[in-house]
């Protein structure tokens, strides 16, 4: 019927970008299992998947009630040794049967909620990432992004990060349904921190979807932090020097992690192509990045002047 | 950093302290956080002008949150939710100012489990992680509040925690207030118990003197002259039965004086209340200013 899945991003706790074989134990929550990396064009790795089951109301729009059983497919990631996320899926089917089936029945479906009785896709659709949504307090509902968040603290609480990140950030999170059909993808902002994704792909689901929507939520976390760092920085409001050491983390850990579609299967790429005509991800973030480095260059010319100016005297 | 705010008694100005406390860092530029733990009692709202959750909410408070009746607790962002007009803009370099408010009706929580503790964990990692500070209420006295925070820090080694005790300026106080430190079953007896290191956990306590009187204050100018020496003799009494106790000046991070719109109102002191209606003394607006900055100031923390 669809997909639904929720992307939980955040600033990874420690105080600098964490090394690769780090990134590899940290990311081991399954003994047995290895981490997936891939190095290029920036170090991205991924951890085992893990299941969680889970028999409970879905989200509808209607408020019609529609009882899901399944699992759900989770996993955590690392980008750039400083992007921690906590990301979990599930394929919406319809039952072949009318009642719950033995667990051996779910679990040889791995990342799968059937749907017992009656249910429309979009109904589901809406219901999951309308404004009404499980998101941050709603009651006994499916709750991907509890389980996501829960996730990301998973990697955040490692013992191997030192917990002093270089700024205090706000988590992120990306709700996402997609659905087989004629292609279109819309991305919308709710509040500062909820985002929601509404992708129709040709062909059928393959976890490439997944990786897409993570890759997604990563850039719009980046630009995200990106703005609020600005914000704070108070460039005009306050003196150049001050406002430079604000933008400083900013410089030292995000600027260089911008690697729009990376990870993107080839078939994906106009889904991410659309998002850069509109709303023009990579646009923003170049005139960001331009304003900071303009910043910089403006404190350093002061400075020398400065120093040039004291030298004559 | 999280800071813990206490008291032995009930009443002795630690919501009114905290929540001014939290006020003035968001406005030195830092993202803030205070959450209402006083669960007999939560009204912090009040005391941020909130009136929709001026005694607590009713869905999705901290108590809720912590019995698993919600997954997260509700956040009031202050700057757009206060009713009163000063607060609500974010006035120019301010940070975020956010409430996370108790329970209506909640009751205190009548037990210590390991979920509960694993849910304060959660919420206080997470809110660790986007927020320069958090201003945790834990009420009043013994409670098993103060003990779900001792055990939470323990399993959070890494992030930085402190405490701060409030008490009156009086004899009943400052015994009292060495007693939730030092005595049975109080906070270094708990601590020490969940597994915190006594020494470690000493040096990250200090004391919040509240609604001070001094004996040279203004407004105590028309007082008789054997009224002031009686004061003053008292007061001296009062430092040298502190440092007795544990909390003289040394093991003090500040003491507020008593400024009359406290005395009839619980609230914040904006600027605006000092410099133009002018009802507030600037110089309570200063202490908070200063408590503000001292709580992580590491100099003001070194080993006593
Ligand atoms: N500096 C001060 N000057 C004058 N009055 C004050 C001062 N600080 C607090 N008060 C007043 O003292 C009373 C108690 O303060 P507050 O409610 O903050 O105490 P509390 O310790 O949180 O009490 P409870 O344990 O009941 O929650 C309030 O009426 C408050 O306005
Ligand atoms: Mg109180």
């Amino acid at each position: 019927m669809l997909v639904m899945g929720e992307v939980h991003t955040g600033l990874l706790q420690n105080s600098g970008e964490i090394s690769e074989s780090t990134c590899r134990q940290v990311l081991a929550l399954m003994a047995g299992e290895t981490v997936r990396v891939s190095r290029r064009p920036i170090v991205h790795a991924l951890s085992p998947e893990r299941l969680t089951g889970v028999d409970c109301a879905l989200p509808t729009a209607s408020r019609s009630r529609v009882r899901g059983v399944g699992t759900v497919m989770s996993r955590c990631a690392v980008t750039g040794g400083r992007v921690a996320q906590g990301s979990s899926y599930v394929r919406v089917v319809r039952s072949e049967a009318d009642r719950r089936l033995p667990w051996s029945h779910y679990l040889a479906r791995p990342g799968v909620v059937e749907v017992l009785g009656k249910a429309k896709a979009a109904d589901l659709a809406e219901g999951f990432t309308g404004d009404s949504a499980p998101g941050g307090t709603g009651g006994a509902c499916l709750n991907l992004g509890a389980v996501s968040g829960r996730f990301l603290d998973l990697v955040q609480a490692s013992p191997l990060l030192d917990r002093r990140a270089p700024f205090k950030i706000p988590r992120t999170s990306l709700r996402w349904v997609a659905e087989t059909g004629e292609p279109s993808i819309r991305f919308t902002l709710h509040t500062e921190q909820e985002r929601t994704l509404r992708l129709t792909h040709p062909g059928p689901f393959t976890p490439a979807v997944v990786d897409l929507c993570e890759d997604l939520a990563t850039h719009d976390w980046l630009l995200t932090s990106l703005l609020v760092i600005v914000e704070r920085a108070r460039i005009g409001g306050t003196q150049g020097a001050q406002a430079v050491a604000r933008l400083a983390p900013a410089i030292d850990h995000l600027m260089h992690l911008w690697m729009p579609a990376a990870r993107v299967e080839e078939w994906l790429t106009p889904f991410w192509e659309s998002l850069e005509r509109r709303p023009g991800f990579s646009r923003q973030w170049r005139s960001l990045v331009d304003r900071v480095r303009d910043q910089v260059a403006m404190n350093t010319l002061a400075l020398l002047n400065a120093t040039a100016e004291a030298g004559r005297r | 950093m999280l800071i813990f705010a206490i008291s032995d008694k009930g009443g002795t100005g630690r919501s009114v302290t905290g929540t001014n406390i939290a006020y003035r860092h968001a406005l030195q530029g830092n993202d803030v956080c205070y959450l209402d733990f006083d669960f007999g009692s939560p009204t912090a709202g009040a005391i941020f002008s909130v009136s929709a959750v001026a005694r607590g909410t009713r869905e999705n408070g901290l108590h809720h949150y912590l019995r698993g009746e919600c997954p997260l607790p509700r956040r009031v962002d202050v700057w757009t939710e206060s009713d009163r007009e000063g607060l609500r803009a974010r006035p120019p370099g301010a940070g975020r100012l956010v409430l996370l408010p108790g329970s209506e009706g909640g009751g205190e929580l009548s037990a210590l489990t390991d979920e509960v503790v694993g849910r304060c964990v959660q919420l206080l990692g997470r809110l660790d992680e986007e927020f320069d500070l958090c201003v945790v209420d834990v009420s009043a006295g013994r409670s098993f509040t103060a003990e779900l925070v001792l055990a939470a820090t323990v399993r959070m080694p890494a992030i930085p925690f402190r405490w701060l005790v409030f008490h009156r300026w009086t004899r009943q106080h400052i015994i009292a207030a060495d007693g939730l430190v030092t005595g049975a079953d109080g906070l270094l007896d708990v601590g020490t118990r969940f597994g915190h290191d006594p020494e470690d956990l000493r040096d990250r306590i200090r004391f919040v003197r509240t609604a001070v009187l001094e004996p040279d204050a203004a407004e105590l100018v028309g007082l008789r002259d054997e009224q002031r020496a009686w004061l003053s003799a008292c007061d001296s009494e009062l430092r040298e039965l502190a440092g007795r106790h544990g909390v003289g000046r040394t093991a003090m991070l500040g003491k507020i004086p008593l400024d009359p719109v406290l005395q009839w109102r619980e609230q914040l002191i904006t600027d605006e209340d000092v410099l133009a209606s002018k009802i507030a003394n600037a110089e309570t607006a200063a202490a908070f200013e200063d408590l503000a900055k001292k709580i992580v100031d590491d100099s003001a923390w070194e080993g006593l």
